[in-house]
């Protein structure tokens, strides 16, 4: 069963503010889709070797020679950087 | 009845690889901010981590350096939190399948502080607060980290002291790391928690984060002793928390308590793939690591026949044992060079940093050349002395500094017939002594030293003038 | 002959240059797109100085690459260096790449022109195109119903001729079901042969790049170019054979296995238009064996679960930060990061990283997340042995054709409850591809599913050319939309 408090906990961890008004709606939603995720629940598959790999292979590794990284600009390129060539969040923005 | 400390470390140690665990950017300390950074690093949208073959075959040498097993079959997992140093949001660590398991380090005392794990994943960039505003820097994003773990089994701040140092000194040794704690490379959290003496079950534990000072970790672990046993002892209960250790007041303080414990959701990360080493391949690894500082020590005490504190000088460094080794060649008297070391060379090596990082112009095999003039009597031990000072001075070799006369050395009957005139050029030194002062012998030594050019036995001239002297 | 190969005949044979050939797709995209909404990004200039390049190169008689010159285009979720990149969601907009995607770079060293990113649903995260931020893309066959997800709009580009061939991303039918819907082949090709390096994640032990053409000669020719290994994708292992060698190669003997788990819950005029492609393949020589999967009954909640738990980390980074959608006002950085969240991402994705977050977390994880991974293990094993018994797997690829506007927003369970079909190759990591097998009533598309044991990727395009060839007259339709060359 999914609780309000579930969801409350559930946008913490991921993030989300999650206004007064809309965890009524969020908890029927994700309830029926948890209910929908149970089904699984009865499938007994215990003993059966969790399986987490997909394509079976091995040791795809990468060198240990230096690259050259790129230019701060192009790093930067989608936020303006701080003076100090910094990815930059003000303590605080807006009307607050 | 007194109250027992329980501790257990967990250490994270930047590996000295050239390139980051999962891009190819260089791990290189500092940097302008921003700069050592790529797609992959920075956690672009669609950028995928490939693990960096070094990282593996480095931590498969800690595991084995510190008697781990090794996994041949292992995968690395997602640590998932949000925090603006982590650009993916989650850390790609090991979760359930630690390359390293079940090792440990042997203390000075013969206890073992056992090693719960070792597992390898990237570090976090660095966050800088400006009058509240956060400026980011990924340059240390990316750089490979083990995590060491310890098994609860230290017993007091020396004893974690100890094992940070050995566990820190075999890091060096088998080149890893860098193990520089004042640039991050060594950092550590301690589990700490009290209980009685004699009693079997372990107190609550707090958690001191990311202490990266010898001096603040045990200032830390006292103070969080002191605080726990307050508040067992009035009556009070320790709660369960991860706190920070405060340096400008000496104090612990909470950062969040278990109620806000971050819930990692680990999983299997489907970008990368298993990893896979053969036993085989872990026996190679084994082979090719070098004497490490626990069995050099036994070897110096043993085979050189070194008192314990010299070896355990000598060996506390990697530069010099190996330094020392090299001047030792064809060399009997192993402690001859050990003095020359710990002596003059170390007074010239005040700091720590200095004494890591042995830059002296003497090469071992000037050194040893020296060293073997003295042991073959070519040499007084004081001409050496001087000779060793001009050296370290201006780089040049023993022969720069020493003609063939000086190797000459000086017959019994020349060294009396000086020491005769040393005593009859300084009479009032030889009266004082003669009425006590032992001290004053020192300027008619001085003298046969200067007459000499220090090529004199000093020992020897000491006796042919306390003779004199009496005989008077 | 196949619309590249013809395409790429009339360029070599100087019939139409490629600057006149890509300035009637541009001036069709302007046309026809206001009424599609296949494309949300029209990169006319990047397009025109392509295909000025490869009238130069035509000029000095070099010999052109078989995808060189042709119009097509991009799913907005694949990265494309200094053009928009926004997965159509609003935290992603204005968000420019530094760097291509390995399949982009491939084709843009062959000088394929990209016309502009293709409408698709946001983050992936749809079957209907209607997740996106700029609304969804409509079937070319008809308006009112759309082109279907979360590729629509590389689909209804194709579709209505205003792209030669498009690449799409398939987690758990995003390329197969608006090909379907849209009356085209499109291919999910085997897990780890095409890079995924550049491909904005959706759910990475899912997510395949495909293409979705008018033909399967087109879908072998484009899969062939990018089928390659990429060093950048750790799980990148290329194809092993060319899959374009074999597409004529005859059927004879070939066993086509009919799980009847496939065939459940089918709309009766798509269960039939399959069992009559049937026994074309029948016809053709090939033979029909009985086989059963019962495993599959588990696919859709195992897909949803795995899916969003991978969705609720590879989408943590979207945090406002680095790049994309930042909120203008806030109280400290969490606050910051909540807020461009919630402002940033639509309400689906939003449900399935609440989803995907509550499947991991402490005290449900073994209950849901390891669970579902043992059922993929179990599923895995079934199609193993499913193999042992037959060349391909045919089945329907939707079990309807395509939606009416506005159908998906109405219940997610009954949104999701239509992939039933699709998803369980995402899971097994299996090569399939979708062709057209028929219309309904209404005169909508229909598609057949063929489904291939591991790096089988040939064999199933070689499945799907000789039906194709068998019934072309018949189940193919060009529509009269779009550029008539």
């Amino acid at each position: 069963m999914v609780t309000r408090d579930d969801i409350i906990k559930i946008a913490k961890l991921a993030k989300l503010s999650v206004e007064d008004d809309e965890i009524e709606a969020l908890t029927h939603d994700m309830a029926e889709i948890i209910g929908f995720a149970d089904t699984i629940s009865s499938a007994v598959q215990d003993g059966f070797e969790g399986f987490d790999d997909i394509n079976n292979i091995t040791n795809a590794f990468h060198e240990d020679v230096v690259q050259e990284s790129f230019d701060r600009e192009l790093i930067l390129k989608n936020r303006d950087g701080g003076e100090q060539g910094c990815f930059m969040v003000k303590k605080r923005s807006g009307r607050i | 009845m007194s109250w027992e400390m329980v501790a257990g470390l967990e250490t994270h140690v930047e590996l000295s690889t050239k390139t980051k665990i999962f891009c190819q950017c260089t791990t290189e300390f500092g940097g302008d901010p921003n700069t050592h950074c790529c797609p992959v690093c920075i956690g672009l949208p669609g950028t995928l981590p490939k693990l960096n073959k070094a990282v593996v075959e480095y931590a498969v040498k800690a595991g084995l350096a510190t008697n781990c097993k090794i996994r041949n079959i292992s995968k690395m997992d997602r640590k998932n939190y949000v925090y603006p140093d982590l650009p993916k949001a989650y850390q790609i660590s090991q979760y359930d399948k630690p390359l390293c398991e079940n090792g440990f380090i042997t203390l000075s005392s013969g206890k073992n502080i056992n090693i719960t794990r070792i597992h390898i994943e990237e570090d976090a960039g660095k966050l800088i607060h400006e009058r509240g505003d956060t400026y980011i820097d990924y340059n240390r994003g990316g750089v490979p980290l083990i995590e060491i773990v310890s098994e609860p089994d230290i017993r007091s701040i020396d004893e974690a002291v100890e094992y940070i140092e050995k566990l820190r000194l075999i890091m060096k040794y088998i080149g890893v790391s860098d193990v520089k704690m004042q640039e991050g490379s060594l950092r550590c959290d301690v589990n700490i928690s009290i209980r009685k003496h004699g009693e079997e079950k372990f107190g609550t534990r707090a958690e001191i984060k990311n202490m990266n000072s010898l001096n603040f970790i045990a200032k830390a672990m006292e103070f969080e002793f002191n605080r726990q046993v307050d508040i067992l002892e009035n009556g009070g209960c320790v709660e369960q928390e991860t706190r920070r250790y405060n340096a400008e007041q000496n104090i612990t303080e909470s950062m969040r308590g278990k109620e806000d414990a971050d819930d990692y959701r680990y999983f299997r990360d489907p970008d990368l793939v298993t990893i896979s080493i053969s036993d085989d391949e872990i026996k190679n690894i084994k082979n090719s690591l070098p004497e490490l500082p626990g069995e050099k020590l036994k070897r110096f005490t043993e085979e050189f026949a070194l008192p314990m504190d010299d070896a355990e000088l000598l060996t506390k460094y990697k530069k010099i044992a190996e330094y020392f080794e090299s001047s030792c060649k064809n060399v009997t008297n192993k402690k001859l060079v050990s003095n020359y070391i710990l002596g003059q060379i170390f007074r010239r090596l005040s700091t720590d940093t200095e004494k890591e990082e042995f830059l002296i112009k003497v090469s071992p095999e000037q050194l040893n050349e020296l060293v073997l003039l003295t042991e073959n009597k070519k040499l007084s031990s004081n001409m050496a002395r001087n000779v060793l000072e001009q050296m370290l001075d201006t780089g040049k070799g023993v022969m720069s500094f020493i003609s063939e006369s000086d190797m000459e050395g000086i017959d019994e009957s020349d060294l009396r017939a000086i020491c005769e005139k040393a005593v009859t050029n300084n009479q009032k030194a030889a009266e004082e002594y003669k009425s006590g002062k032992e001290k004053a012998i020192g300027s008619i030594i001085g003298f046969i030293m200067k007459e000499t050019k220090g090529k004199a036995d000093a020992a020897k001239a000491t006796e042919i003038v306390k003779q004199l002297i009496i005989k008077s | 002959m196949s619309k590249i190969t013809y395409i790429g005949k009339l360029l070599r044979d100087k019939e139409i240059s490629c600057t006149e050939l890509t300035e009637k797709y541009i001036k069709s995209i302007e046309a026809e797109n206001k009424k599609l909404n296949a494309y949300v990004n029209i990169t006319a200039e990047t397009a025109m100085k392509t295909a000025k390049n490869v009238d130069e190169k035509i000029s000095r008689g070099e010999i052109l690459l078989p995808l060189e010159g042709i119009p097509m285009t991009l799913k907005d979720n694949i990265s494309t260096k200094n053009i928009e990149t926004t997965c159509c969601s609003n935290i992603l907009k204005g968000y420019v790449p530094i760097y291509d995607a390995t399949v982009w770079d491939i084709l843009k060293n062959q000088n394929a022109v990209l016309l502009g990113k293709a409408n698709m649903d946001e983050f992936a995260m749809g079957s209907s195109c209607e997740t996106s931020c700029f609304g969804g893309a409509l079937n070319p066959y008809s308006t009112n119903h759309v082109a279907g997800g979360s590729s629509g709009g590389a689909a209804a580009a194709v579709g209505g001729n205003i792209a030669v061939y498009g690449l799409g991303s398939d987690t758990g039918g995003s390329v197969r079901q608006p090909a379907s819907f849209c009356g085209l082949v499109g291919l999910k090709p085997t897990y780890g042969t095409v890079s995924r390096y550049g491909l904005i994640a959706y759910a990475s032990s899912l997510d395949q790049i495909g293409p979705i053409t008018t033909s399967v000669e087109d879908a072998a020719i484009v899969y062939d170019a990018i089928s390659l290994y990429d060093k950048n994708d750790a799980t990148s292992q290329g194809s092993k054979t060319k899959t374009t060698h074999t597409l004529k190669n005859s059927i004879k003997g070939m066993k086509i296995g009919i799980a009847k788990e496939y065939f459940e819950g089918i709309r009766d005029d798509v269960r039939e238009s399959v069992e009559s492609a049937v026994k074309v393949y029948e016809s053709l020589g090939a033979e029909v064996v009985s086989i059963s999967i019962p495993q599959l009954k588990h696919a859709l909640p195992v897909y949803y679960i795995l899916a969003c738990a991978e969705a609720s980390s590879n989408l943590g980074r979207y945090d406002g930060i680095r790049y994309g959608y930042k909120t203008p006002s806030y109280n400290d950085i969490n606050d910051m990061i909540c807020k461009t969240r919630s402002e940033g991402f639509g309400k689906e994705v939003k449900r399935r990283i609440m989803l995907g977050t509550y499947v991991l977390s402490a005290g449900y994880y073994d209950a849901y997340y390891k669970k579902a991974q043992q059922l993929r293990g179990a599923l895995v094993n079934a199609f193993k042995d499913a193999f042992k018994k037959c060349d391909v797997i045919v089945s329907p690829t939707v079990p309807m054709t395509a939606f009416e506007l506005n159908f998906t927003q109405k219940d997610p369970i009954e949104t999701y409850m239509t992939d039933i079909l699709t998803v369980p190759v995402n899971i097994a990591g299996l090569p399939a591809v979708s062709v057209p097998c028929g219309f309904d009533n209404k005169g909508l598309p229909i598609g057949m599913q063929i489904i291939g044991n591991s790096f089988d990727d040939a064999k199933i395009l070689n499945a799907a050319y000789q039906y194709e060839q068998a019934v072309k007259n018949h189940t193919f339709k060009e529509l009269e939309t779009g550029v008539r060359l």
